[in-house]
């Protein structure tokens, strides 16, 4: 069965070239605006993974990350954030909250699946 | 793509006039930490998404703002006058970059390097990650062509690595993704089973890697664990070291009886590996001196024909000499045996240095495909650079001849189909020059060619939906993205999606495919879309003769080929009919087996003792069960004929001594072909 | 009329499958050996009997029987092994057809010979060239290209299901 990934980001050009690429891997996507968005999905839906975004207005992706990792289910789900540059310190603290990686903004398509085979087959 | 552009420009122009609002404010307090935040955010958006859209000016010029309110936020640099006027002209700027038609007009690019200048003053610290930033976007496409290196690693996950919903062995799979590994599982750390947390992780691996990626490549694995996992990576050789057999048995015998091997261990088996690989070196040379003849003769021209005589008269000469020795083991004549030994030897090396004559190296091909590379680049108006490595490597001449065609009609392909347009890499963060490399190199007693470019990859979407409406596929079975490729191999399936001068004229893969396979060659295809495309192909060294195993399986002789037997052992019979999962414990491994006779449709043997070959296939060892193995035997090889075509397991015959006939084994095709079979 | 005579008297080897009498044309036989010691090539179709050294070529030998839908061979002294001459996609090629005896070498004259009937055979139209009446024996006179050059059975019969799933199994791919 095909995986379901979770995309949170509040920029919807990146929400749709992320989702573009990873509907061609032939994976189920959904998308959330925020985390607080992100946050509904959670309840009930089957999801293998959730990429997000850091800044976001409502909740933003450390928040989400926290309350992800609250949830019994989702304790072992990997999380993959999208930051823009290496900033070790934004990194870590998403660490810290429960995040399994992150992806580099700008990416080619080709990146992002590498990150994505790092946690998820 | 156009789509996602219409989407980002108005997202951006948003953004823009949002920035725009806040700088207004941050004129009136300055000093506010929450407005210098938001306008440093809008800087850091507009960067990375402008770069994914192929807004390069934007990706640049943000860049430095970025940079400027960070200094900013950081209290680094002072919100004077001078910076939020720039920042103000940029917010105009910034609209009429979003247009590109702007891109043209001359007095805009002046406008905009002025601009970019008075930016960058404000800086003034030189900003060193514009570099860095490109020469990561060429990792992605362009891969060097590296050796291969041996590394270790040692990679012991933190305790509560589940918890980040991390798993290691997607981690060891990558590792083997870059290279051949043999990776060792360390589970002592496992305590008693009252005393387990399934959530913890106990297990820790230390891997041997032979790969040509590097040390970065290497550690990019671990990015997301390296924080909270002990992780040690260290080159321990310049070389294959998974090749010598004395440093893969000393290693795997170290690593059964101390369960830990650390790198201190693996760092001095690697030395003495290298030492005996030297001292067995020396001495080949040693003896090669001898038999060293003047270099400074020049090369004579022959022509084919006498060679191909010559080849005829050494491969009847070995045929002959087969004969004499079995005459000669069953007359026990004395001086007979001495003779006929001698005989063997000297057609041994006759055989050697005739097969030595016809072996040409591929550079004599590569020329042309140079130039043809040259001409079609120009014809394309594509710029592409053709890099060869392994130009010394030799083939058999016949083999040589039928390779030009498939190899030429694959390169165009790259060409054509593979490389993109210069504005169109330039858009994917490439360099825009393409690249195709042929690597040609010996791989046991086949040589390898691998021909790749850094172009566009094949898209394995395009290709399953072809095959369905060609109704080669049925549309809702799932198939594997190697499935899918393989595809494009199937007679009339061409993907272009016109029909070009160069390539697309009915010829396909298929074609390529046939040919290779006609030269007993094998061909794959490797592609990730966006990435570029690699074809494979391997080859035997020769046609005519190999240096054989004569075995026996009921009444049938077989040949099986000497490079890929690694070992044999002699079994009791009981061992390998009461096993029921196929698998045998030789010299403390584990070993699969086949038996032949179960796979050929034969009764069970009876004898007390079997005799297991074991088989190097691809990264396994791999035993087959036969009833006699008699010895070594140069197999001069004969087609079996179009009516055989389809019996892949049997690559040819030979006739032996006696005028019977032995059949020749693709080891290779019958460990595929049985391993298939089992899983049906 | 001399003309017609040379163009239309045809020399024919006569064997036998069972109790069945055939043809082959001579211009397409090179040899006749006896039963040697056949090597199988495991996981072949079944008609594929094996290859025999020939002067120290690899000649595959097929068994006509299994072709013709019989029982395969039996072993016995009249046994014996028709080289042939065959066109196969273009390629000359010599391939051996195990037959269970050779009978005659047979002049006809083409008023001898009459077309194949086409309804009620039992083997395929494509694969008969025609049939003589000679001394009130039936003799069929076969394309040997057509016969030896495929991997289909000559006869129309359904009893083919069996012999060609041993060849599928090596065709899984």
């Amino acid at each position: 069965m095909a995986r379901t990934i979770l995309i949170v980001d509040d920029s919807e050009s990146i929400r749709e070239v992320v989702s573009f690429t990873l509907e061609n891997e032939g994976y189920n996507v959904l998308v959330a605006v925020d985390g607080k968005d992100a946050l509904k999905y959670l309840d009930g839906k089957s999801i293998d993974l959730i990429i997000t975004d850091l800044h976001m207005p409502e909740m933003d992706g450390i928040e989400l990350i926290k309350e992800v990792r609250k949830m019994p289910t989702y304790q072992r789900i990997p999380i993959l954030f999208l930051t823009t540059e290496s900033q070790t310190s934004r990194k870590m603290e998403a660490k810290d909250a429960g995040a399994t990686g992150w992806i580099i903004k700008p990416f080619v398509p080709a990146k992002l699946i590498a990150a994505l085979n790092k946690v998820i087959r | 793509m156009d789509n996602f552009k219409k989407k980002f420009i108005e997202e951006a122009t948003d953004l823009i006039e949002g920035l725009e609002k806040n700088l207004l404010a941050l004129e009136q307090n300055p000093e506010d930490p929450g407005l210098i935040q938001q306008v440093f955010r809008v800087m850091h958006t507009l960067k990375g998404n402008s770069s994914m859209f192929g807004f390069d000016l934007i990706d640049h010029y943000t860049h430095d703002l970025e940079t400027v309110y960070d200094l900013v936020r950081n209290k680094k640099l002072k919100l004077t006058r001078e910076v939020l006027d720039v920042t103000l002209s940029s917010v105009d700027h910034l609209k009429l970059l979003l247009d590109e038609n702007n891109y043209n007009d001359p007095d805009f690019l002046t406008l905009h390097n002025a601009l970019v200048s008075r930016v960058s003053k404000l800086i003034k610290v030189e900003t060193v990650s514009e570099n860095s930033n490109e020469s990561d976007q060429g990792k992605v496409s362009i891969q060097e062509i590296q050796e291969e290196k041996t590394f270790f690693i040692r990679f012991i996950p933190s305790i509560g690595i589940f918890k980040n919903g991390t798993n290691p062995l997607y981690l060891i799979d990558e590792i083997h993704s870059l290279g051949n590994a043999k990776v060792f599982v360390h589970l002592n750390k496992i305590p008693l089973l009252n005393e387990i947390d399934p959530l913890l992780c106990y297990t820790y691996w230390e891997i041997i890697l032979v790969t040509n990626h590097n040390y970065a490549d290497i550690s990019d694995i671990f990015i997301f664990v390296e924080g909270e996992s002990t992780i040690q990576i260290q080159s321990i050789a310049e070389d294959n070291l998974l090749d010598d057999d004395y440093f893969v048995s000393e290693i795997t015998r170290i690593a059964k009886i101390q369960k830990d091997i650390g790198l201190a261990t693996v760092q001095k088996i690697a030395e003495d590996a290298k030492k005996r690989f030297l001292q067995s070196k020396a001495a080949t040379i040693k003896r090669d001196k001898v038999g060293l003849k003047d270099t400074s003769i020049s090369s004579i021209r022959v022509s084919s024909e006498k060679l191909d005589s010559l080849m005829n008269l050494v491969s009847e000469l070995v045929t002959t000499q087969a004969r004499l020795s079995l005459f000669a083991e069953q007359n026990n004549i004395p001086g007979l045996t001495g003779i006929s030994e001698n005989v063997q030897k000297l057609s041994r090396q006759l055989r050697d240095t005739a097969f030595s004559i016809v072996l040409i190296p591929i550079e004599n091909m590569l020329t042309r495909f140079q130039r043809l590379v040259r001409d079609l680049s120009n014809e394309l108006k594509k710029d592409v650079v053709f890099v060869t490595e392994g130009a010394d490597t030799e083939l058999d001449k016949t083999i040589i001849e039928s390779l030009s065609d498939p190899l030429m009609h694959i390169i165009r392909n790259s060409l054509d189909h593979g490389i993109e347009e210069a504005q169109e890499r330039i858009k994917r963060g490439k360099p825009k020059q393409g690249k195709i490399s042929l690597k040609a190199f010996y791989s046991g007693a086949n040589v390898h060619i691998l021909i790749s470019d850094d172009g566009a990859g094949i898209d394995t979407d395009i290709i399953r939906e072809k095959a369905v409406s060609k109704g080669i596929i049925p549309p809702d079975k799932k198939f594997t993205k190697k499935e899918i490729l393989d595809l494009v191999f199937i007679p009339g399936f061409s993907t272009a999606k016109k029909v070009t001068d160069v390539s697309g004229r009915g010829v396909g893969m298929d074609v390529v495919k046939r040919k290779i396979a006609d030269i007993r060659g094998e061909v794959e295809i490797e592609s990730e879309l966006g990435v570029g495309t690699t074809i494979t192909i391997k080859l035997p060294l020769t046609l005519s003769i190999i240096d054989g195993l004569l075995i026996k399986v009921e009444e049938t002789h077989y040949v099986i080929p000497l490079s890929s037997v690694d070992k044999i052992f002699a079994v009791e019979r009981k061992k390998i009919y009461e096993t029921f999962n196929n698998v045998l414990v030789l010299e403390g491994r584990q070993v699969s087996f086949f038996n032949i006779r179960r796979e050929f449709g034969l009764p069970d043997g009876v004898q007390d003792i079997e005799q297991v070959i074991v088989i190097n296939y691809e990264e396994n060892r791999v035993g087959l069960i036969v009833d006699t193995v008699i010895g070594e035997y140069q197999a001069v090889l004969k087609p079996l004929g179009k009516h055989y075509k389809k019996q892949e397991m049997v690559s040819g015959a030979t006739i032996l001594g006696d005028g019977s006939i032995a059949l020749v084994l693709d080891t290779n095709k019958i460990i595929k072909l049985f391993s298939k079979i089992e899983n049906y | 009329m001399n003309n017609e005579n040379i163009a239309k008297i045809n020399t024919f080897l006569s064997f036998k499958l069972g109790e069945e009498e055939f043809a082959a044309h001579v211009g397409k036989v090179l040899n006749i050996l006896e039963m040697t010691k056949i090597t199988e090539v495991p996981k072949a179709p079944e008609y594929m009997k094996g290859v025999i050294n020939l002067r120290g070529t690899v000649l595959p030998v097929i068994d006509t029987r299994i072709k013709f839908g019989m029982t395969k061979t039996e072993y016995t002294t009249n046994t014996c092994i028709i080289v042939l001459d065959i066109e196969m996609d273009g390629d000359s090629i010599h391939v051996g057809a195990l037959v269970d005896s050779v009978q005659a070498v047979l002049e006809l004259n083409s008023s001898q010979i009459m077309p194949a009937p086409s309804i009620g055979s039992k083997y395929k139209s494509e694969f008969i060239e025609g049939v003589a009446n000679i001394d009130d024996k039936f003799i069929m006179i076969l394309n040997m290209d057509a016969v030896f050059s495929g991997n289909e059975l000559a006869n129309i019969q359904d009893k083919t299901k069996e012999t060609e799933n041993s060849a599928t199994i090596v065709e899984i791919e």
